[in-house]
């Protein structure tokens, strides 16, 4: 065997299995076997190299991120018997009205419960229970949309209809914490805490003015 | 509470977390980021040669995976799924950078075109001298066809069937790739040695 | 030889392929001179902008834009540099879409604002502005600058942010932070989750608030650190063993915790008003 008929069937070999025609040019060929030996080594000390290096903490934080924006991330808590990919494993569909229905009145019975723990909280804070059960009410009222935001909304919506649904609900949200740091600010006017809470909330409904402004302009 | 939560997600085997994961049990994805997170990142560092992009290339290969991952029965290991992706990812991205991705096909060189080596000439060995520093050095200088079946054999240790599936080339061909990256390599490496040798 | 043609064929389709994608979409490039600290500014409706670190005084834009509908406009004055994305009549966040990578200074102040990003600023040490809207917003190797973001709904994350004046205000974005330390972090959210792993060092103040979102702050045992927790509808949560201080704060268990570790150098406060905090132990 000839070192080019050898170096021709090199990529075909695998690991030590060679013919005995091979093993012989091995035996009279330097060039050929230190070249075997060379290509071994590289092999070998590349084996070392597998799954040595280790990624930021930020790249799980941001697939952990994603996975909970796209709703691949069920809580616990959430009602997962509600999940449709389940629910089209399980063989007995028509138990899904059915569950629907318990855990909204699961959900009913949690709300009833959780107004007089907000009172038991309400009374370890302030004098009266009525301000936070007001709250529990005021949140849902007050934090609709008044007329100074409905025409920021609609300016939004003549310059940049997709943006109008996402620009309301921020707003909501925002409106719903000014509401909550209010009220705790007027039940303890001396908490520090309470006032940093209401002044970071002015800011939230700022930015989303600001930002509602300048970006929905062309 | 959450470290005894935490270390049974330790525990979690990957078929338990597979099955958990579908259900969207956050340790049990978790679990598996945790389990294949070097290997994913580690090819991905090594066929881009840039950290932020091998990170980001490291995220979308998961989140690829996490979204896809009720489909999976179970067919091929899960490992060989997760690199599939992997694989199918950085090559994208070369794609859009604009790098000559040409078939795997193409870059079979003939003979007149394969750097000629003299049989019989004399070879200094490598064995018991390659650099891990100049081995990562000459990987990263091998071309994007040659690299990427070298890494997924000889470091990430799949057969030739494997890697043409994943690859989507024959077998012949990835083994006369994978040949050619440690011609390639042994070429770097000596070109290297013999330059280190010449410096006062 | 006829393996040879199918292989030249799939190549010279492969290539024209390419070339069809590529006719529609148009590359720039901008390169302009400046000093030290220039400010930069990009402003993109519909895509991402990733700054990065040039080698040099120049400021390198490369943008990609996908349509005829959208062009870019820039202006240089003295050490100011300004690109924006202007959209034309018709376009949408398809059409509109420009694609940009800035190269600049290290030193340079960097403002991006985008609504769909993502946003991306890395290795830099300039004071870097982002605002998006749900643009994912990412920030990376910065060290010695001001970082301010602004987000409505878009996650932020920043990694390895080190002797910084960090200030964060988001809307819904969760916010994660990643081996941040410096003199100042103070994260504002309504309902975002803020997610911090690092050792709160620098003899700095940290300040993680949310409305309703949750805090999970995870720290060393060598921490030093002098903090304070509540919740005031929500629970919290503590895996240290502090040092009892703050006598007129009170502490509740199960809603607020306060003490100190170690030497106290940096103060830290994570206060949500209905949400979940825990201070883990790495």
């Amino acid at each position: 065997m000839t070192c080019e008929e050898f170096r021709r069937v090199l990529p075909e070999l695998e690991g030590d299995q060679h013919t005995v025609e091979q093993d012989e040019h091995l035996k009279d060929c330097s060039s050929c076997s230190g070249l075997i030996s060379d290509l071994r080594a590289i092999s070998a000390e590349a084996r070392l190299l597998a799954g040595d290096q280790e990624p930021s903490p930020r790249v799980w934080n941001a697939i952990a991120i994603a996975l909970r924006q796209e709703g691949l991330i069920r809580d616990p808590q959430a009602p997962a018997l509600l999940s449709g990919s389940r629910l089209r494993d399980w063989r007995f569909g028509w138990l899904r009205p059915v569950t629907i229905a318990l855990v909204a009145g699961a959900a009913l019975l949690l709300v009833v419960e959780r107004v007089p723990r907000r009172t038991q909280v309400a009374q370890q804070v302030a004098t009266s229970s009525a301000p936070i059960l007001k709250t529990a009410v005021g949140i849902t009222q007050d934090s609709a949309i008044n007329a100074d935001e409905l025409q920021l909304l609609n300016l939004v919506a003549s310059r940049a209809p997709a943006l109008r649904a996402g620009y309301e609900s921020d707003l909501r949200a925002v409106n719903a914490y000014i509401r909550d740091a209010e009220t705790s600010v007027r039940e303890n006017p001396n908490d520090a805490i309470a006032q940093q809470y209401l002044m970071n909330a002015y800011e939230q409904r700022a930015m989303v003015y600001e930002m509602a402004i300048n970006r929905a302009l062309p | 509470m959450t470290d005894a939560r935490k270390s049974q997600g330790d525990k979690l085997s990957e078929a338990e977390a597979i099955e958990r994961a579908k259900q969207g049990d956050e340790e049990a994805f978790e679990a598996l980021y945790r389990l294949h997170k070097r290997r994913v990142y580690s090819l991905c560092l090594r066929m881009t040669a840039n950290t932020a992009t091998a990170e980001d290339l490291t995220q979308e290969a998961f989140l690829q995976l996490f979204r896809k991952i009720g489909t999976f029965r179970g067919e091929s290991a899960f490992s060989t799924w997760l690199h599939r992706m992997a694989v199918n990812v950085v090559l994208m991205q070369l794609r859009k950078k604009g790098l000559p991705l040409i078939s795997l096909e193409e870059t079979m060189e003939t003979e007149e075109e394969s750097p000629k080596k003299e049989p019989g000439a004399e070879d200094v060995r490598l064995a018991g001298s390659i650099n891990r520093i100049q081995l990562e050095q000459a990987i990263g200088d091998l071309p994007p066809g040659y690299r990427m079946v070298f890494l997924l054999h000889d470091v990430e240790g799949y057969e030739h069937n494997e890697i043409a599936e994943m690859v989507g080339c024959s077998i012949g061909n990835s083994k006369s790739q994978l040949h050619k990256a440690r011609m390639k390599l042994r070429e770097l490496l000596k070109t290297s040695r013999a330059a280190k040798a010449t410096q006062p | 030889m006829q393996r040879r043609q199918r292989v030249a064929k799939l190549v010279v389709g492969v290539f024209l392929a390419g070339t069809v994608v590529a006719a529609a979409e148009t590359h720039q490039e901008f390169r302009f001179r400046v000093h030290r600290r220039a400010s930069v500014s990009v402003a993109n409706q519909f895509g991402p902008i990733w700054v990065k670190p040039s080698s040099g005084k120049e400021v390198i834009v490369t943008a990609v834009l996908h349509s005829d509908k959208v062009e870019v406009d820039h202006t240089h004055s003295f050490n100011r540099v300004s690109i924006v994305s202007h959209l034309l009549s018709g376009a949408d966040a398809e059409s509109g879409r420009v694609e940009y990578q800035v190269l600049v200074p290290a030193d340079a102040n960097v403002t991006l604002i985008s609504a769909t990003g993502p946003l991306r600023a890395e290795r830099l040490h300039g004071d870097v502005i982002l605002e998006g809207n749900t643009a994912n917003v990412d920030v990376r190797d910065l060290s010695g600058g001001h970082v301010h973001i602004k987000t409505l709904n878009g996650p932020v994350t920043l990694t390895n942010v080190t002797d910084g004046h960090v200030e964060i205000t988001s809307v819904g974005g969760d916010v994660a932070l990643n081996a941040v330390n410096g003199p100042l972090i103070h994260v504002n959210s309504t309902s975002g989750r803020i997610v911090y792993d690092g050792d709160f060092g620098g003899g700095g103040e940290y300040s993680l608030m949310t409305h309703t979102g949750d805090i999970e702050a995870t720290a060393p045992s060598y921490a030093s650190i002098d903090v304070m927790a509540s919740s005031t509808q929500g629970k919290v949560e503590n895996d240290f063993l502090l040092q009892p201080t703050h006598a007129s704060f009170a502490a509740k268990a199960g809603t607020a915790f306060a003490g100190t570790m170690g030497k106290a150098a940096s103060s830290v406060r994570l206060l949500s008003f209905s949400g979940k905090i825990h201070l883990k132990k790495r």
